[in-house]
């Protein structure tokens, strides 16, 4: 099966956990990469589409830091570094446990916050840094939206990037 | 998980197309074509058949310009080319960054450009594998084709790596699950071991799994290489991994007959970057004083290895090769895409067959927002959203025939299964055309200064 609405995750449990207190804010640390829903669905080409949003917007966390935080699958959250923020949906790892530890396919939500630091060796940083994830009530962005409202390159004034209307899922150009 | 019947209806089967995903190249696709287009793909991975059967909403097929609002409006071949041609010629400090998705055949034209323009030529592997190079550059490489580990190795291992979601045939047709000469069981002959901190979906298909912690890869490297030369290990724990596994783990290592090491992004990805590749070839050197052991990277597109080969041969250099004095230079944190943009030293970015826009962190997409940016690809992504010029390519392995490297460096013909869209043009065709349109406004400066 290669197309999918998103991906299948796990669904979240109440855990008793004895030493999780729920906390506002966790310190964890970021990895990214690639992930085969990611993978397939950005190399078919569907980048505009939901779907997208749904397997690269998404931060697999380990279930007992979900219960800390008190948020379930497909709740969002807001993802902070050093070098921006996000907002992503929380969903259960199929890879749990990993508590410390949240991983965001790689996609254009991944990379507003990983660090393009290359310490003279080409290579981006995109593993291993350190984060903040806390509840946000605010919407995913879709792939043109984001694009639009982070790098803001052909936006006249900036203020207005939250009213703007969306880009949609299909691609906009005028046909002659 | 739904089911899908299988596609019955179709006009003719194209046999032994090549996947143009990964870096496995897998050859043995069958196309199932229903009026010119691609309707199933037999044998292919769900990476490699969700490729082939595009999504054709998002398909790139007109050329197209930014008006002054900002808008991509479609525009006729010539008025696209001029326009990207006339953006190459007047840069001062222009990157070609991409190449990975196409032919080598349009590399060959991407070189006469760059060199003519002084442009700096780079690839994926500035993002991904670009620390592995630095480390064959530093201690060496013991190479093997994956048909040599199919046939002979014993102990097959995974690190900072997870083929099970990234290259989904590696382990059934290359490593761990096929039959080959001296493994006639297959599977069982093998034992599969993977060291990633997390519990991949290849690691959960692994007899061994070495779970050490975040970071952990060069400490981790470093303890069973003193194992291995018999050294005392002082810690109790070393990356998280108690002492008493790292001997049993360096004992088994050393007594298989035939290893193979797949290293992916984990290693090059983290604080370490290249150091850890040192270390983890360094270990290889150590375990071949008592048996052979090889290493190959995990490449992840089709032909990204085919870049680094090409330039190596052509221009002596892997990547991130700089022509800007007229001949080829190369100095790592010096002429890479993702400096050069940090730096803000860029002003007119070219993007063959690649997603900047999608895998570039965002410190180097802001210098991109700056900057005419010119994209040649076959989908419209978040590179679109930032590009001024689009030029609708066609598909390598597919809609058009090309070569391309494996993993292992190994040249692989892609052969064409169907014709492209009337609209789009080939990549070679694109660069080659390019060329020629920069050739002609440079002769005409020419002619000007020397009046």
């Amino acid at each position: 099966m290669t197309y999918i609405e998103k991906p299948v995750v796990p669904k979240v449990v109440k855990l008793e956990e004895p030493t999780a207190t729920e906390r506002e804010v966790l310190n964890m640390m970021l990895n990214t990469g690639s992930d085969i829903y990611q993978g397939a669905c950005k190399k078919r080409g569907s980048t505009c589409k939901d779907e997208y949003r749904k397997v690269c917007g998404v931060a697999y966390m380990d279930p007992k830091d979900m219960a800390r935080l008190g948020v379930s699958n497909w709740d969002t959250v807001k993802v902070t570094t050093d070098w921006g923020e996000v907002i992503v949906s929380a969903v259960h790892s199929r890879d749990a446990p990993h508590e410390g530890t949240i991983f965001i396919p790689k996609g254009p939500w991944a990379n507003v916050i990983t660090s393009h630091e290359t310490y003279c060796c080409c290579d981006p940083t995109y593993k291993g840094i350190y984060c903040t994830v806390e509840t946000s009530d605010e919407e995913v962005l879709l792939m043109a939206d984001l694009m639009r409202a982070v790098y803001k390159k052909y936006v006249v004034d900036e203020e207005t990037i939250p009213e703007l209307e969306s880009l949609g899922e299909m691609p906009v150009y005028k046909k002659k | 998980m739904a089911y899908e019947p299988p596609v019955t209806d179709y006009d003719e089967i194209v046999e032994n197309g090549t996947c143009a995903f990964c870096g496995c190249n897998c050859d043995d696709l069958d196309f199932l074509v229903k009026d010119g287009h691609v309707v199933g793909v037999r044998h292919a991975c769900r990476l490699g058949a969700s490729k082939v059967m595009e999504d054709m909403d998002q398909r790139l097929l007109v050329p197209m310009i930014r008006d002054e609002n900002g808008e991509l409006q479609e525009v006729d071949w010539d008025t696209a080319l001029d326009k990207a041609a006339e953006l190459i010629a007047n840069a001062v400090r222009p990157i070609f960054y991409g190449w990975s998705e196409t032919s080598i055949e349009t590399m060959k034209h991407g070189i006469r450009l760059g060199e003519l323009v002084g442009a700096v030529l780079d690839n994926q592997a500035t993002i991904c594998h670009g620390p592995s190079l630095q480390a064959v550059q530093n201690v060496g490489y013991p190479v093997a084709t994956l048909g040599e580990i199919k046939n002979r190795a014993d102990m097959i291992v995974y690190t900072g790596s997870n083929p099970m979601n990234s290259h989904p045939r590696h382990l059934s047709r290359y490593s761990t699950f096929p039959r080959g000469w001296f493994r006639q069981r297959g599977r069982f002959d093998r034992t599969l071991v993977t060291m990633d901190p997390k519990y991949s979906d290849t690691a959960k298909m692994s007899d061994i799994w070495i779970g050490f912690e975040q970071n952990g890869d060069y400490g981790f490297y470093n303890a069973i290489r003193a194992a291995l030369r018999g050294k005392e290990i002082d810690q109790d724990f070393v990356s998280g991994i108690p002492k008493e596994d790292i001997m049993e783990l360096a004992e088994a290592m050393k007594n298989v007959q035939f290893g193979a090491l797949y290293f992916g992004l984990g290693l090059t990805h983290t604080l370490s970057k290249q150091r850890n590749i040192d270390m983890a070839i360094e270990m290889l050197a150590d375990l071949n004083k008592y048996t052979k052991w090889v290493l190959t990277p995990m490449r992840g597109h089709f032909n990204v290895n085919g870049f680094n080969i090409f330039m190596a041969y052509e221009m002596g250099f892997p990547y991130g090769v700089d022509f800007c004095r007229g001949y080829p230079r190369y100095m790592n944190g010096e002429t890479n895409t993702i400096d050069l943009l940090t730096r803000k030293e860029c002003d007119v970015f070219m993007v063959i067959a690649a997603d900047p826009g999608a895998h570039y962190p965002g410190g180097a997409v802001k210098h991109l927002a700056e900057i005419p940016v010119i994209q040649v690809d076959i989908h419209w992504g978040p590179s679109t959203e930032i590009a001024d010029v689009v030029l609708p390519g066609s598909f390598i392995g597919v809609e058009c025939a090309g070569t391309s490297y494996r993993m292992d460096g190994v040249p692989i013909h892609m052969k064409k299964a169907v014709d492209k869209p009337e609209t789009c043009r080939d990549d070679e065709w694109i660069i080659r055309e390019l060329h020629e349109r920069v050739q002609k406004i440079k002769a005409e400066e020419a002619a000007v200064a020397s009046k």
